[in-house]
């Protein structure tokens, strides 16, 4: 029993059927102090009406007074015993064996022809001359009701605490399997077994609810545990190239001599700003995924912005042999950081300046879409396989037929991450040939 | 200049007292928060640099009760961090500059120097000369020998930003701060191709190239 109570789903369960079995205890109780009190009542007021037929025929003395005494009580039907005492306390009329009671209301004993001792409630009335009427009626009839009354309430009390205490051990087994079942998973997940999940019935009732929350919690975990592995294997696997070329330029630095020394030192310089460049890249993607940075949004001009980094660009992408060309920049206003939605927008012309042949086109623009402003970087390039247009967005992932070129594959993530800051979506859509790269940012609010 | 150096971190605080002392100037180190803000209230510094994350006092806090105290020497303030969130509040706290660790030595000193510049009494110039080159802010103009030459209104802040320092480095970082107003990298070439348009319109006809190049420090304007 005790360990029964130390679950919550048990002791819930007991102290239900308990308080049920206890409200049956107290309806019994009430129904018997009432049914009690009205046939007490009603007794009560037989007797007076006895004394009160008897005393209206008028008071003729001792004799007549027996005379009816004794009508009465062999009339049919008749409940009531009398006695008439004279003033020494002996009794002269009627069949009640009795002492003389005291005068008014009493319980009075009497010695029953048939059964003996019996309780009966009796009315003193004194008469002229000492003398005492005394009617009664025998209490037994109440007191077998009342006797009645307590074997069926008691009856219903064990009743109600059996099947209760049944019902308890049910219902508590239920909870506690259904709630040992959420407490198994959470064990075994925490455990290591990624793949633990709780059993959801299809009942949709509030443990299906429960346990469905508790599995989306889990997959949620289990997809950011599985991306944190795959970030920091592909990390150790990205640093240990740069890591690795660095250390044999600087081991090299040992032989060199004159200015050879100083272009490998410059070489050394410049893996070491790649490598904090990637840090950098990864840094501001978390920052930007912890979402802290709205505090400092603040009204940005789409049109004009797009434009400036059009006009930007376009040296850089001449002298790399692409055709940078400004598409009209329709104004439009868009909550965020200037400096970030600059970074996504040159990412996204840095990538196609990149992965596009020479002579390509590449077209910028801004567009006014009603609820969004769309920035739209497009080229004339190869595109990318649908296969990996959502993989490309990926941290760190680098396409086959982009691994020869620079980059640290955090591009693409990076323009990801700031568009989601604005509450708005990379979207990558193929042109055939070529690649339409769009951020979506939703407009700002008027 | 007389250089309030708070850092706690031996190693850089050793090096960079050693990099700014053999550039002349004259650094006083702090090793931590109480230790700055002792100094930084009771001697007269030109510049402070101030390390954002020290035990006790961080460097936001030295900085923001040093300014409260009436102390307007420029500050750089370091941060290992560089979040765009620790930008803001150092510059909020009163910063003139900010610099994200690991930072080439060059950085900080381009930096420091061209606060010194700032810092040094000055009328507010508004014609630069530097060799050949003149550059007028209120004509926006640009002459080479007297003769005008035409810029893009970049090229001509570029110009500007070299020929305000004309004779110190100024670092690709610092151009993108000042010309683009971009506190990031944008890891392209951007200001190595201004640059180049600049050059060329510039030098047009093999003229002589007054604006150097050092590798992983930055250009200059010569001045003679």
């Amino acid at each position: 029993m005790k360990r029964l109570l130390a679950s919550a789903a048990y002791r819930i369960a007991f102290a239900a059927s308990l308080g049920f079995a206890l409200a049956v205890l107290g309806i019994g109780a009430m129904s018997y102090i009432a049914v009690h009190n009205a046939f007490s009542t009603q007794l009560d007021e037989t007797i007076d009406e006895g004394v009160t037929a008897l005393m209206d025929e008028g008071f003729e003395g001792i004799p007549a007074l027996a005379e009816s005494i004794d009508q009465r009580e062999r009339m049919v039907g008749n409940s009531l015993d009398y006695a008439v005492f004279d003033p020494h306390g002996r009794r002269v009329a009627g069949n009640l064996e009795t002492p003389m009671p005291a005068a008014g209301w009493s319980r009075i004993e009497f010695t029953d022809p048939e059964e003996g001792l019996d309780p009966a409630r009796a009315k003193t009335t004194m008469l002229p001359n000492g003398y005492r009427l005394v009617v009664a009626a025998d209490l037994e009839p109440v007191e077998a009701i009342d006797q009645r009354l307590l074997i069926v309430f008691c009856l219903g009390f064990v009743a109600a605490l059996v099947i209760g205490s049944g019902i308890a051990f049910i219902l508590g087994g239920y909870l506690k399997k259904r709630l040992t079942q959420v407490e198994t998973v959470a064990s075994a997940f925490a455990g290591g077994d990624r793949m633990a999940r709780a059993e959801v019935t299809g009942r949709g009732d509030e443990f299906d609810r429960s346990a469905a929350a508790l599995n989306a919690m889990l997959d949620r975990i289990a997809a950011l545990v599985a991306n944190l592995k795959q970030v920091t294997s592909d990390l150790a696997h990205d640093m240990r190239t740069p890591l690795a070329r660095l250390r044999s330029e600087l081991e090299a630095l040992h032989r060199a001599q004159g200015p050879e020394r100083e272009a490998m030192i410059g070489n050394a310089l410049d893996r070491t700003d790649d490598i904090l460049a990637l840090f950098g890249a990864i840094l501001r993607i978390a920052e930007l995924e912890e979402g802290e940075l709205r505090k400092h949004f603040a009204p940005v001009a789409l049109g004009p912005l797009v434009a400036d980094l059009a006009d930007m660009h376009v040296a850089l992408a001449e002298d790399s042999g692409r055709v940078l060309e400004e598409a009209v920049c329709k104004d439009c206003r868009v909550v965020g950081d200037r400096e970030l939605i600059s970074q996504a927008v040159i990412n996204l012309i840095e990538n196609a300046v990149r992965h596009t042949p020479d002579r390509a086109h590449i077209l910028i623009g801004a567009r006014d879409e009603g609820d969004t402003c769309r920035v739209f970087v497009s080229d004339n390039g190869p595109g990318i396989a649908e296969d990996d247009r959502d993989r490309v967005t990926e941290r760190f992932v680098r396409l086959d037929s982009a691994r020869s070129s620079a980059g640290h594959g955090l591009g693409l993530s990076l323009v990801k991450a700031i568009a989601e800051a604005h509450g708005g979506r990379l979207e990558l859509r193929d042109r055939a040939p070529g690649l339409d790269a769009s951020l979506i940012f939703p407009k700002e609010p008027t | 200049m007389r250089i309030l150096l708070a850092e706690d971190e031996p190693d850089t605080a050793a090096y960079v007292a050693r990099g700014l002392g053999e550039a002349g100037h004259n650094p006083v180190l702090a090793q931590d928060g109480k230790d700055a803000l002792h100094l930084g209230l009771t001697e007269d510094f030109d510049l402070m640099i101030l390390d954002r994350m020290m035990p006790g006092l961080d460097g936001i806090e030295v900085l923001r009760r040093l300014r409260a105290g009436g102390i307007d020497a420029p500050a750089i303030m370091l941060t290992a961090l560089g979040r765009i969130e620790d930008r803001v509040t150092g510059l909020d706290a009163g910063a003139d500059d900010y610099l994200v660790k690991p930072f080439a030595f060059s950085e900080l000193i381009a930096r420091v120097n061209a606060i010194a510049r700032r810092a040094a009494p000055q009328q507010a110039v508004t014609h630069f000369t530097a060799g050949p080159l003149e550059l007028d802010l209120l004509s926006r103009e640009v002459r080479r020998d007297g003769k005008p030459i035409l810029l893009q209104p970049k090229e001509f802040r570029l110009l500007e930003e070299l020929m305000r320092n004309a004779g110190e480095y100024v670092t690709r970082t610092m151009l993108l701060e000042r010309v683009w107003d971009f506190h990031f990298d944008p890891q392209t070439k951007i200001v190595e191709t201004h640059i180049s348009r600049l050059r060329g319109k510039l030098n047009e006809g093999g003229r002589e190239d007054w604006i150097e190049t050092a590798r992983g420090v930055g250009y200059r304007i010569r001045t003679a």
